[in-house]
């Protein structure tokens, strides 16, 4: 679907990128055949959502310990893909157990894409990925209504939307209306196309990459639609001994053909219930409300209520990887910086939005 | 419904401040009547400035007190005071403050009007412009007030102005004003001696306070939280700094702290000051002030007072320039005296026996007359200057006084029984008792008891404390022993509680004999006694002072002052012995006179033969008892030392100023986190895993670096771990990030927290180990 629609040869990306799409293709194939049970999946999540958004479906939340042993198994296993970026790797997990979103911000064929696969592979889940075009239309993404001959009647066909992880690649070069088509997925966790409402899977997360090697030919996504993102990384390129590594493990078969999962999605959601009921003492959140307000104060323009509350949800994720049932300063400090900066519009060029976040964590009392 | 989140607030906003509005104005409506100011009594109080208000407040009205408790009226005053500040506060609500200025500069002029009429017409055609100006410099200069003949109505219509005025002003939030108000009335009070050291000191701290904290305020309640301290400090440096460096020549006598020379009893009785004060311990002067020549001795007179404060005894009346014939002759039989007075010394009296009807020589062109038909010089007399003096003595006959009656002229029953009105009633109780056990019916006979009771129960001492309160109440109930003045004073409160007319009178006694017609006065001989007025008589000398043991002091001091080679002690051969005749010097072992004078004038309690026993008793009590301070033997004073009010005050004032300095200096904190440092009290799990971790992170300041601002509580322990804190302060800790941010501790966990803490605190700070004692190191 997305990726049937660009040619690969019309990007002269990596090796990976090639490998991505051909996976994605191939696990789109037994997806199209239980379209009811898909359809009734959608369904009831919008039941679900209208009543408790968000909430845990009725599943028992996972204990810490055992939360924090999946998040441990799943790290290990991802990292057999993806070499020396395990604070990386803790940041995605955190950022699906918060029910969050990531953007990713880098230079092509760091390995964005693998990471993002290896994960989904490692949890059980469903992984679609969309190439973001200048020519892309929101439908490409959300899913279109189709004319059956033969029934006589419209069916819908989803979009590549309608997975547990989605990577949006390139998501800087598609026109701000198809952007927006994910990004209104992202927020609400349902698709509405032709006046039908659709419920996404319930653990859903958008992994989004941004290309910022070629500004020129990108429509820039504006603050007030990065803010949606729960976190933003750089993967940034891999040291000496870990590149080298690397290709070791990728001259012959590559690990991510042989890699299986180590959870299912029912655990994955049973931990991400887990996160919500990791307690948020009020000294904690007072702190977080002090490092908010202290980037308002500081730069152009700060961090919103909704970057606070990606704070506190992003801590408790933190929490759980730790095996903690409560939040504490340090998940703020380790969370903050990938939370906070990138919705921070810093008042001159010479400062970048994450200075501003370290001046807040080195200034602002913990008490 | 939706309201947007903003609108929301602001709607709330705006209603908060509606409400503050209704508020202040209902408190409006409260205190002014409907007015449309906010001032109220509570408000205005409310301040700390009101503190200082008040004081000043207190300080001007205690003077008030004063002069209308010696002078009769004290329950109108303090009603006047009540309705007066009263008024103002309700008139504070409204009225403006011009218009509050105007009312009090009328109220002046209406209370010196007043004031004026009820001065005595016959007094009043003595007012004349010049007169007033000097009266008004005189009263700036040290003239009481108690010494105005109408004092009572004088503070009866003066008190209502600055009352009012520092109360409206209170009121109207201006704290200082009001202050300065106050304590200008006080400070009027200073200059005319009728507030003490400590009034005017109160005074002082009132104003500061007032203007400090009125300053602070200012700066909003948080400025007072942050600054009380500074104040407290000043005004504590205030206190005790004007309590100990006394600059104040009136209050020099009496400092605050112990030590320093007692004065001489001459100084305090007989330079014809206008009011005699009780001191306490005091020494004797062997030096010659004067020599009389005249046929026979007497007691040499310098002035009397009328007006008993309690404490003091003031002369009331003005003085009138001598005048030939401006003296009367006393009623009733009398015999005339003629001395002639030589001054060996600067004497600032003219001495003479009563009743002196001429004055001759030199003196006698600038002399005043006082009001009691006593003399006073113009100038001081000089070494060697002379004057002679004619008195008639009164001769009456013991019988011809009991026989007098008690018809007196009004305006002697009203000056001569005045007593303050604090006067407690038991000297009027025990006065009666003596009265009735010497069956005594006639205000003679009432005199003699009186005075023989005085004698009889007293020893004689030049070294006694100064009383505390009313001079009489104590001398006659707390105090075993006493010299002329306490007796004196004693007597003529006593006599007055049972309307018998009396007054103080201070003088010399005769003194040594050199010679057949001469007699060598000395400082020592400086004394005073009770005259007690008979109608158709006059006055008529008591002493209630036992004469034996005086007399033993006196010849003490001289020996010894003969001895060291002292100057100026010896005159006209007396140095040679007393001139021997049937006549002896006063006081002398003479059956016919012991106990009592031997001249003709006096009435001599002795004549009944009752007083030798006595006399002998309180004789021996002398000798083991009064140590005469005089002759450089300086050791009066330092006997049992007890606190007076004062030296409390002064105490309390330089605590405060230390606590709130140390606090200043932050040495308090430091103090209080030493102790909270070395020892945890135990409460709830949570708190004391809190309270561990305090500790820990305190002790970690002062051996290591405190924790930085964005530090959390892990990663500085993992720095400490760095430091030989290691394991124990991570567990410590993990139980502070329990306790606080996660679901709490159990009572073990708490336990071993502060324990580690505990250790680590001897392992870290060997003096405060050794200064926790009993742990050892585990």
């Amino acid at each position: 679907m997305g990726c049937e629609r660009h040619p690969d040869g019309s990007y002269p990306g990596v090796l990976l990128r090639r490998g991505v799409c051909r996976v994605s293709d191939a696990e789109a194939e037994p997806e199209t055949d239980p379209e009811a049970d898909d359809e009734a999946d959608a369904a009831t999540a919008v039941d679900r959502d209208g009543a408790e958004p968000g909430g845990s479906d009725g599943l028992a939340p996972l204990p810490v310990s055992e939360a924090a042993d999946l998040v441990d198994r799943v790290a290990d296993n991802v990292s057999r893909v993806i070499v020396g970026n395990d604070a990386a790797v803790e940041h995605i997990l955190v950022t699906v157990l918060g029910r969050g979103h990531l953007l990713l911000e880098d230079v092509p064929g760091v390995g964005k894409t693998m990471l993002a696969r290896s994960l989904a592979t490692s949890v059980d889940c469903e992984f679609k990925r969309v190439q973001f075009t200048p020519d892309l239309l929101p439908s490409d993404v959300t899913g279109i209504n189709v004319y059956n001959q033969k029934t006589g009647e419209f069916e819908f066909r989803p979009g590549p939307v309608f997975a547990n992880i989605v990577l949006g690649d390139e998501i800087n070069r598609a026109p701000p209306k198809t952007q927006s088509a994910l990004l209104e997925a992202m927020e609400e966790g349902q698709v509405t196309v032709d006046g039908v409402t659709r419920g996404l899977p319930d653990p859903f997360t958008v992994i989004a990459t941004q290309n910022d090697v070629e500004p020129g030919r990108t429509y820039e996504l504006p603050l007030a639609e990065i803010d949606r993102f729960m976190k933003k990384l750089r993967l940034g390129y891999p040291d000496r001994a870990d590149e080298t590594e690397m290709l070791g493990r990728t001259a012959g078969e590559h690990p991510i053909e042989s890699l299986e999962s180590v959870a299912t999605t029912a655990e994955l959601r049973r931990a991400r219930a887990t996160v919500g009921e990791v307690s948020v003492s009020e000294p904690v959140r007072e702190y977080v409300t002090d490092l908010a307000t202290y980037t308002r104060e500081h730069a152009q323009l700060g961090v919103s209520p909704r970057g606070s509350i990606a704070l506190v949800r992003a801590s408790q994720a933190r929490a759980v990887v730790d095996g903690r049932d409560y939040v504490v300063p340090d998940d703020v400090q380790t969370e903050a910086p990938s939370v906070f900066a990138h919705r921070v519009r810093p008042r001159t060029g010479s400062e970048s939005g994450l200075d501003v976040v370290e001046d807040a964590l080195s200034s602002v009392a913990v008490e | 419904m939706s309201t947007p989140v903003g609108d929301r607030f602001g709607g709330m906003g705006a209603g908060r401040t509606g409400d503050d509005g209704a508020a202040d104005r209902r408190s409006g409506d409260d205190a002014g009547g409907g007015g449309p100011g906010s001032y109220s009594v509570a408000a205005a109080v409310r301040s700390p400035a009101a503190l200082g208000v008040g004081l000043a407040i207190a300080s001007f009205l205690a003077v008030f007190y004063h002069v209308v408790d010696v002078v009769g009226g004290a329950t109108f005053l303090l009603m006047e005071v009540a309705v007066v500040a009263a008024a103002a506060a309700w008139l504070g609500g409204f009225l403006r403050q011009r218009t509050a200025l105007g009312l009090t500069a009328a109220g002046l002029a209406l209370a010196l009007i007043g004031y004026f009429l009820s001065v005595p017409p016959s007094a009043r055609a003595l007012f004349t412009v010049g007169r007033v100006a000097a009266d008004v410099i005189a009263l700036l200069t040290g003239l009481s007030v108690l010494r105005l003949l109408n004092a009572g109505a004088w503070a009866l219509f003066l008190v209502p102005v600055p009352t009012f005025l520092s109360t409206y002003l209170l009121v109207r939030r201006r704290h200082a004003a009001a202050a300065t108000v106050g304590a200008a009335t006080t400070g009027f009070f200073v200059l005319t001696g009728d507030a003490s050291a400590g009034v005017g000191l109160t005074a002082a701290v009132g104003l500061t306070l007032a203007v400090g904290f009125s300053q602070l305020a200012a700066a909003g309640r948080a400025g007072v939280l942050a600054q009380w301290d500074t104040i407290a400090v000043v005004v504590a440096a205030m206190v005790v700094v004007t309590s100990v460096v006394t600059v104040v020549p009136g209050s020099a006598s009496n400092p605050v702290f112990p030590g320093g020379d007692s004065p001489t009893v001459e100084s305090s009785l007989v330079a014809n000051t206008d009011s005699v004060g009780v001191l306490g311990s005091i020494r004797l002067s062997p030096e010659v002030r004067f020599t009389v020549e005249a046929d026979e001795s007497a007691y040499w007179r310098v002035g009397s007072y009328d007006r008993y404060t309690g404490g003091r005894w003031v002369r009331t009346g003005d003085t009138t320039p001598y005048t030939s014939g401006s003296l009367g002759e006393p009623p009733g039989e009398s015999e005339r005296l003629v001395q002639r007075v030589t001054a060996r010394g600067k004497l600032d009296a003219l001495p003479a026996a009563w009743k002196p009807v001429e004055l001759r020589g030199r003196a006698a062109d600038t002399a005043q007359v006082t009001d009691h038909d006593g003399l006073k010089p113009g100038t001081t007399l000089l070494e060697n200057d002379t004057y002679t003096v004619v008195s008639q003595r009164p001769t009456a006959t013991t019988g011809d006084l009991r026989r007098a009656g008690t018809d007196y002229p009004s305006g002697i029953s009203s000056r001569y029984t005045q007593l303050p009105e604090s006067t407690p009633d038991r000297v009027g109780d025990r006065t009666a008792e003596v009265l009735a056990q010497a069956d005594a019916s006639n205000p003679y006979d009432a005199a003699v008891a009186v005075e023989r009771y005085l004698e009889r129960t007293k020893e004689y001492s030049l070294d006694v404390p100064a009383p505390q309160g009313n001079t009489a109440d104590s001398f006659l109930f707390e105090m075993d022993a006493g010299y002329c003045v306490y007796y004196a004073t004693t007597m003529v409160a006593m006599l007055r509680t049972q309307g018998v007319p009396a007054r103080f009178v201070t003088g010399y006694t005769p003194g040594q004999r050199v010679s057949e017609d001469e007699w060598v006065v000395r400082g020592l001989d400086s004394h005073a006694w009770v005259e007690v007025y008979f109608p158709d008589h006059g006055w008529v000398r008591f002493d209630p002072t036992p004469s034996g043991p005086r007399e033993s002091a006196e010849q003490a001091s001289v020996e010894t002052a003969r001895e060291e080679g002292a100057e100026n002690v010896d005159a006209a051969g007396s140095e040679d012995g007393s001139y021997e005749t049937a006549t002896a010097t006063p006081g002398s072992a003479s059956t016919a006179s012991a106990g009592s004078t031997p001249d003709i004038g006096a009435i001599d309690p002795g004549d009944r033969g009752i007083q030798n026993a006595t006399i002998a008793t309180a004789a021996g009590g002398l000798t083991a008892n009064a140590t005469p301070a005089g002759g450089g033997s300086g050791d009066a004073g330092d006997g049992g030392w007890t606190p007076t009010r004062e030296d409390v005050a002064v105490g309390v004032a330089s605590l405060v100023g230390l606590v709130a300095g140390a606090r200043r200096f932050g040495l308090t904190d430091r103090v209080r986190r030493t102790v909270w440092l070395l020892h945890q009290s135990r409460a709830d799990p949570n708190t004391d895993a809190e309270r561990a971790f305090r500790r820990l992170e305190y002790l970690a300041s002062i051996v290591y670096r405190p924790r930085r601002p964005g530090e959390t509580p892990r990663q500085y322990v993992e720095a400490l771990a760095g430091e030989r804190f290691g394991d124990r302060a991570r567990a410590v800790a993990d139980a502070y990030e329990r306790a606080r941010y996660g679901g709490g501790v159990d009572e073990a966990e708490a336990r071993r927290a502060v324990e580690a803490v505990d250790d680590l605190i001897r392992q870290h700070a060997p003096v405060l180990r050794r200064l926790g004692g009993a742990g050892t190191p585990r």
